[in-house]
């Protein structure tokens, strides 16, 4: 029982008006079933944004977990998105591998916009084995943010998600083994050591990764699964890995989903940046993703921003729902026009081939103008999430 | 082996990412050819192929990042050998840093010897970078180009604040700014008092030879 998530179902339920048809739940299931729905769903991650929006700083909330949720609720009150994405930051991800008094020297923050950044915390792979045989996670977990923060702020989203009868998902985030892999000794490291190291140590490395997130898993189906959580992202890493990694190391991530998709009924995955063809390909072929958070086309991809979505769309039709537009950076930096643009593009390229969800590739960042993410919204807004004459 | 094989198999063994085999090389060909030859002929070489290899999808980013390493293994043996003269061969000097706010050093590790390779004389003063210590590296080197590098958008929307604080040391027209990381765009820079960016090193080197171009025709009477 939480007093912020009371306060906020008395102020909300049964007090909205409705958008469209369908449910906010009922249009994304919908879509990341690939069934028609009235809209084309929209479910930016707001993670940062919506903590600026609701008037508080990164360092405010960063251990009140009240304010936090209360960010979340408040600005999807707003903004009526169809998901309230829960906000995660990279100390929920590993500061149960730091020893309690080191812990604030590992964490930079550089103003109050600005993103939670961190320190490797191995600085080769035998470190980082060392630190995963050692069980250091579970030796540091006690009084750790995923303890004081990240699991609170978790079941509050879900108890409002179900108070509210479930009008509105609540997007759950975890990281995948190879995300942990290449976090805890910084990602550039890792990528060459897929090269320069031997192949059995990386394994063994990987391995260990997956250990661990299978575990987690276990907390994800008895905290989050048993509260209601239907809607399970995968941040997934590997996002620079070339195809030659793809294939010698991609197994581990394909095992957690595996494992995911028996917990949680709507699995889908997080790749931001520039995204490689077998990256994307690798994805439409794993069983148990309903639908990909898609990014950019891979540096050596001379493609338009529609002929990259249509290239996707194509790819994933009849297996998965495509989630993308505009870019993060474009939601931060460029027009409402050109915002716009990219939304009703990337529908357009997707909709005779699979559903969308407009969902930009990674987090809104906090610099992004409210107007801009009300035009991401709007644009979503105006069409119908069916394969035919879909513009309203 | 002469002189043109040696370096032609030094450049090879940058491309096939064996920094053992580069270092035994480069010692080698540094007892008998020039160091300067040495890094263009060689270990630029080999980096310029894997450049071309990029753009055509031959290689990734984790094979570019190991040909830097072997790039770099090289470089550092090559350049106690230089003399200051032999520095001519710099078409010019940059100073480079990831802006206050941000580690991440993926891209300026590929960025830097892509750039040497290139003919750059580059300055790195590493990550985190604090706006008066760009000033303070640009008072010292006085470089043609300053390379701001971010990783997150949020710290790329810092450039305005780098840019202001050059501009306030009275440095700003004497150079040229280029932001570089996957989060940057030509326009927003362009908005926030930069003159470039881009998310290719190759691009870059492009763009900055460019740039030495139109610093050269403003200082011809």
């Amino acid at each position: 029982m939480s007093q912020i998530v009371d306060d906020w179902v008395k102020r909300l339920k049964d007090k909205l008006p409705p958008i469209g048809e369908m449910t906010h739940w009922e249009r994304l299931a919908a879509a990341f079933e690939r069934r028609p729905t009235d809209l084309v769903p929209v479910a930016p991650q707001l993670d940062y944004w919506q903590i600026t929006h609701a008037n508080y700083t990164h360092q405010e909330i960063y251990n009140d977990v009240d304010k936090t949720t209360d960010a979340c609720i408040r600005t999807w009150a707003e903004l009526r998105t169809d998901a309230i994405w829960m906000y995660i930051d990279i100390g929920h991800q590993i500061e149960n591998f730091i020893p309690a008094e080191k812990r604030a020297a590992h964490f930079i923050h550089r103003g109050p916009k600005d993103y939670l950044i961190y320190k490797p915390l191995a600085g080769t792979l035998d470190e980082a084995i060392g630190l995963y045989e050692s069980r250091a996670y579970e030796r540091y977990l006690e009084g750790s943010r995923p303890v004081t923060h990240y699991t609170p702020h978790m079941l509050q989203l879900l108890e409002f998600q179900e108070k509210m009868n479930r009008q509105v998902p609540v997007i759950v985030g975890a990281a995948t083994p190879t995300n942990y892999a290449e976090t805890i000794v910084e990602v550039q490291h890792f990528v060459k050591w897929t090269i320069t190291e031997p192949k059995a140590k990386v394994h063994h490395y990987l391995q260990l990764c997956l250990d661990e997130r299978l575990a987690a898993l276990d907390f994800y189906r008895e905290f989050a699964a048993k509260n209601g959580c239907e809607f399970f992202c995968g941040f997934g890493g590997a996002r620079t890995w070339g195809p030659r990694q793809l294939a010698e190391f991609g197994e581990y991530d394909r095992k957690f989903i595996e494992k995911a998709k028996t917990i949680f009924p709507h699995v889908f995955w997080h790749i931001c940046g520039h995204n490689l063809p077998e990256a994307m390909q690798l994805l439409a072929e794993w069983d148990g993703l309903q639908a990909v958070q898609y990014d950019m086309p891979y540096y050596s991809q001379a493609l338009s921003w529609p002929e990259w979505c249509e290239s996707v769309a194509r790819l994933f039709a009849g297996k998965r729902c495509a989630m993308n537009a505009p870019t993060t950076q474009a939601c931060c930096y460029e027009t409402p026009q050109q915002v716009e643009k990219m939304v009703s593009e990337f529908i357009e390229a997707t909709l005779p081939h699979t559903t969308a969800v407009v969902m930009p590739g990674c987090e809104i960042d906090s610099y992004a103008p409210l107007q801009n993410v009300r035009t991401m919204i709007d644009a979503a807004r105006k069409y119908r999430g069916s394969s035919k004459s879909n513009r309203l | 082996m002469n002189d043109s094989e040696l370096l032609s198999q030094l450049a090879q063994a940058v491309i096939s990412l064996d920094q053992a085999r580069v270092e035994q090389l480069a010692a080698e060909a540094l007892r008998w050819i020039h160091p300067a030859q040495v890094i263009a002929h060689g270990l630029s070489r080999g980096m310029q192929t894997i450049g071309e290899q990029f753009k055509t999808g031959e290689v990734f980013i984790p094979e570019v990042m190991v040909a830097c390493d072997c790039y770099y293994a090289g470089l550092q043996m090559a350049k106690p050998h230089l003399k200051q003269q032999d520095k001519d061969w710099f078409i010019g000097t940059m100073v480079i840093g990831t802006i206050h706010g941000d580690i991440h050093t993926v891209g300026k590790d590929v960025a830097v010897p892509v750039f040497e390779a290139a003919g750059f004389q580059v300055v790195d003063l590493g990550v985190a970078v604090p706006d008066d210590r760009f000033v303070q590296a640009i008072r010292e080197h006085q470089p043609q180009i300053v390379g701001l590098g971010t990783y997150m958008t949020p710290t790329f929307m810092h450039t305005r604040e780098t840019v202001e604080a050059i501009k306030r040391a009275g440095l700003r027209d004497q150079l040229k700014i280029i932001c570089g990381g996957p989060s940057v765009n030509a326009d927003a820079a362009r908005r926030m008092g930069a003159d470039d960016a881009t998310d290719n090193a190759w691009d870059a080197v492009e763009k900055m030879k460019g740039m030495l171009a139109e610093l050269n025709q403003r200082q011809t009477p």
